[in-house]
C-alpha cells in the first residue's frame, strides 16, 4: 500500500485529511516535520519514505522536509489559507498548492499531479517504461501485458528506482530507502538483488537498470 | 516459536499468490544428499504454513540410509517464494523452507540450516561470501544414449541438447537467478550454465533450482539431464567449480591493490590455505558419490591434489589473475566439486575450513607445487569417508546430527557397492578365470 505522510499541528485537520487520503487508497501516517514519525500507526521497519507527503499550513515544514537527504524529491502537496498567501514564498518547494478550504476531489487531483511530477506516478497508480508497467496498487507487475513475478525486496527495489527515474542512486541510498535504517547486511546485497531484477525483467527492459560505475545504480525512463 | 505471518515478505507472498491465482506451493527442502523433497500445499494452507509451518516425518531429511523417525516442521522461507515457470498455466510456486524441531528450535538435520550457520559465523568476523558457480550436467535420451556428439563449445544447429538448455536458462532467469554464459562443454552431450556470483545461501537454493528446472525441461524434450559427476567412461565428468571471495565493508577482502598479477591479499591467502588443508576432510561433501572418484581420475583435468595455481587446468584452486581495474573479481576457483553435491553442505565445508584458515593465520603453500609436497585428494569415496569421519573442523562446523548421517549414508553406499558385481569385473576376469 501506497504511504501518505499527513504533517500539521491541528489535529482535527489532520484526522479530517488522514480520512480523505485512506478513502483514496492510500495509508495515511502522522509525520513530524523533522521527518519522523509517530510510531504505532502499523508502520514497517524503519521510516521509509513515502509516496506522497501532506503538509497542511506550513511552509517552513516543507523546507524542513525536504532538508533530509531521503526525502528531497518526495510528492508534497502544500495547502494554505488563503491569508498565509502574501508573504508565502512562490517556490517553496511544494510540488503543489491546495488553498483551503478545499475539497476532497481537489486533494485527489494534487496528489496525482505531485506524484506525476515527482515520480513519473500515472493517475491510475502505474509507472510506465515503455512495455514495462508497474502497477503501484496491485503490485502487479507486467511486460506487454505478461505478468512477471517479483520477490518482496525485489519489487521495492524496483519500484523506488522506476519512481525516482533517471537518478543515480548509492548503494547505501539504495539500502537505506528500500531495506530501511535497521539492516545489517553489507552493500552487495544490493548489487545481487540489482542482478535478480535485472534477470526477471528480461532483455528489453534489463538495460533500463544502469550501473553507474562507482557510483550506484540507474533506472532509465527516456521518453 | 518466531511468528512469520506479520514480516511483509509473507505478506507479498501470500498476495502474488492470490493476484496469479496459483493453486498449489510446493515447499522445498533437501536431504542430507542434496536430493530435493517437496511437500505440495494447497493455497488455502499457505498462510497457516507460513504462520506455523507444516509437519513433516524428519526421516525425509536423512537420505537412503534413514536414522529414527522424528516429527520435524518444514517452515516456507517467504523471501524464495517463485511462481514455477514449468508447471502448466504456472499455477504453482515454491518456496524453500526451513526446519525445525517442535519446539522451535532449527532441526540439527536441516543442511540449509547449517550453511545458514557458518555464514552467521562469517558475518561475525565481519565477512560476507560471494560465491559463482559453473555447472556442468549431461543431456541423454530416454535410454540413457549420449544425444550428440558435439564438443567444446562447438556450435551445433542440429544439437538436440541446445533448445533444453535455452529454455533451462530461461526459466531460470525468470525465477531470478542470472545466468552468465552457457556453452557445449567438452564431452558429447555435456552442457555447462554459469550462474553470476551471488550470496552463499542464494547460490545453494539456485543449484538446487538449475537441478530441477533442467530435469523438468529435459524430460518435456523427452531427454534426461544428469548430474552424475561421471556418466560416461573415458570422456569429461562434470565438474560444479565454485568462484568464492570474501567482502568486507563492502570491498573485496580477496583484492590486494598493491599485488602484481596474481596475488591474493593476505586474508585471500590465508583463506586458500585452509581450504586446501583441509581439502581432504571436506572430500566426502564437495564429492560425495563413490562415482565422484571416477572424474577425479588423472588425465580429464580435474585435480588430483590440495594444489594451487595461476593458470593450470588442473590444480584443485585456481586464481584468476588479478585485474587492478576490476577489484571485485578477485576470487579462488574451486575446482573438485562436482554437481552431485549437496550445495548446502559443500558450501558450509568449504566456507568453513576458508574462514577456519583466516582465523588461525594459516599460510599458503606456493603456487603450483605437486606432489609430493602436497598432500593427495582422496583416492575412493572410502578415503574420503575416513577423512571425514576424523574432521574436527567439519564436525564443528556441520555439528554431529548432519556429519553421523552423511556417514552412515556413505558407508551404507560402500558396502552396497562393494557387494556388486560390475560390468568392467565381468569384462575382465569372466573368461579370462
Amino acid at each position: 500500500m501506497s504511504d501518505a505522510w499527513i504533517i500539521g499541528d491541528d489535529d482535527g485537520v489532520v484526522q479530517e485529511t488522514a480520512r480523505a487520503v485512506a478513502e483514496l487508497g492510500f495509508r495515511p501516517l502522522r509525520a513530524h516535520a523533522n521527518g519522523s514519525i509517530d510510531v504505532d500507526q502499523g508502520a514497517s521497519s524503519g521510516r521509509g519514505t513515502p509516496d506522497v507527503a501532506i503538509v497542511l499550513g506550513s511552509v517552513s515544514s516543507v523546507q524542513s522536509l525536504r532538508a533530509a537527504p531521503d526525502l528531497q524529491d518526495v510528492p508534497i502537496v502544500l495547502s494554505l489559507g488563503p491569508e498565509q498567501l502574501d508573504d508565502a514564498d512562490p517556490l517553496v518547494g511544494a510540488d503543489e498548492l491546495l488553498i483551503t478550504p478545499f475539497a476532497p476531489a481537489e486533494l485527489r487531483m494534487r496528489i496525482a499531479r505531485a506524484r506525476k511530477q515527482a515520480h513519473g506516478v500515472g493517475a491510475d497508480d502505474v509507472v510506465r517504461a515503455g512495455t514495462l508497467e508497474l502497477d503501484l496498487a496491485t503490485y502487479q507487475v507486467t511486460i506487454d501485458g505478461r505478468p512477471v513475478d517479483f520477490t518482496y525486496t525485489e519489487y521495492e527495489l524496483l519500484r523506488f528506482l522506476a519512481t525516482h527515474p533517471n537518478r543515480v542512486f548509492s548503494r547505501e541510498a539504495l539500502l537505506t530507502s528500500v531495506w530501511g535504517y535497521d539492516y545489517y547486511g553489507g552493500a552487495r546485497t544490493v548489487d545481487v538483488h540489482v542482478r535478480r531484477v535485472r534477470a526477471k525483467l528480461g532483455a528489453e527492459h534489463a538495460q533500463r537498470l544502469k550501473t553507474i560505475r562507482s557510483v550506484g545504480y540507474r533506472f532509465e525512463i527516456l521518453e | 516459536m518466531q511468528e512469520l505471518d506479520d514480516t511483509p515478505e509473507a505478506a507479498y507472498a501470500l498476495r502474488t499468490a492470490k493476484r496469479r491465482d496459483v493453486r498449489f506451493v510446493r515447499l522445498w527442502f533437501v536431504d542430507v544428499l542434496g536430493l530435493l523433497k517437496a511437500v505440495a500445499i494447497p493455497i488455502s494452507e499457505l498462510e497457516n504454513a507460513l504462520e506455523r509451518g507444516v509437519g513433516i516425518d524428519g526421516s525425509a531429511l536423512d537420505g537412503t540410509f534413514r536414522g529414527r523417525e522424528r516429527d520435524v516442521i518444514a517452515v516456507p522461507d517467504p523471501a524464495t517464494f517463485q511462481v514455477l515457470p514449468w508447471t502448466p498455466d504456472e499455477r504453482v510456486a515454491r518456496m524453500f523452507c526451513a526446519i525445525r524441531s517442535p519446539d522451535g528450535a532449527p532441526s540439527p538435520g536441516d543442511s540449509r540450516a547449517a550453511l545458514e550457520r557458518v555464514l552467521a559465523q562469517a558475518a561475525e568476523l565481519g565477512f560476507e561470501l560471494q560465491v559463482g558457480a559453473e555447472v556442468e550436467f549431461f543431456l541423454f535420451d530416454r535410454d540413457g544414449g549420449p544425444t550428440d556428439d558435439g564438443s567444446y563449445f562447438d556450435f551445433q544447429a542440429q544439437d538436440s541438447g541446445s533448445p533444453v538448455r535455452r529454455r533451462t536458462i530461461e526459466h531460470l532467469e525468470g525465477m531470478g537467478i542470472p545466468v552468465k554464459a552457457s556453452h557445449h562443454e567438452a564431452a558429447p552431450s555435456q552442457h555447462e550454465i554459469d550462474l553470476v556470483h551471488t550470496d552463499a545461501l542464494s547460490m545453494a537454493d539456485a543449484i538446487v533450482t538449475l537441478r530441477a528446472a533442467a530435469k523438468q525441461v529435459a524430460a518435456e524434450h523427452g531427454q534426461l539431464a544428469s548430474f552424475m559427476p561421471k556418466p560416461l567412461t573415458g570422456a569429461f565428468g562434470s565438474g560444479l567449480h565454485l568462484h568464492l571471495s570474501l567482502f568486507e565493508d563492502g570491498e573485496n577482502a580477496f583484492f590486494d591493490p598493491d599485488a602484481a598479477d596474481a596475488s591474493l591479499s593476505p586474508i585471500g591467502a590465508a583463506f586458500l590455505a585452509g581450504v586446501l588443508a583441509h581439502a581432504r576432510e571436506t572430500s566426502a561433501l564437495t564429492n560425495q558419490w563413490s562415482n565422484s572418484y571416477k572424474r577425479l581420475t588423472p588425465g580429464f583435468e580435474a585435480p588430483e591434489a590440495a594444489t594451487w595455481t595461476a593458470h593450470g587446468r588442473s590444480a584443485l584452486v585456481r586464481v584468476p589473475s588479478n585485474r587492478p581495474d576490476l577489484p571485485d573479481a578477485a576470487r579462488i576457483e574451486l575446482r573438485s566439486p562436482d554437481p552431485g553435491c549437496n550445495p548446502y553442505l559443500a558450501l558450509a565445508a568449504v566456507i568453513g575450513a576458508g574462514l577456519r584458515g583466516v582465523e588461525a593465520a594459516y599460510l599458503a603453500p606456493p603456487a603450483d607445487e605437486g606432489e609430493p609436497s602436497a598432500p593427495p585428494l582422496p583416492a575412493t569415496l572410502n578415503e574420503a569417508v575416513d577423512a571425514l569421519a576424523g574432521s574436527e573442523l567439519v564436525r564443528d562446523l556441520l555439528g554431529d546430527r548432519l556429519v553421523d548421517a552423511v556417514l552412515r549414508n556413505k558407508r551404507g553406499e560402500i558396502e552396497a557397492e562393494r557387494a556388486t558385481v560390475t560390468e568392467y569385473e565381468r569384462a575382465t576376469l569372466l573368461r579370462r578365470l
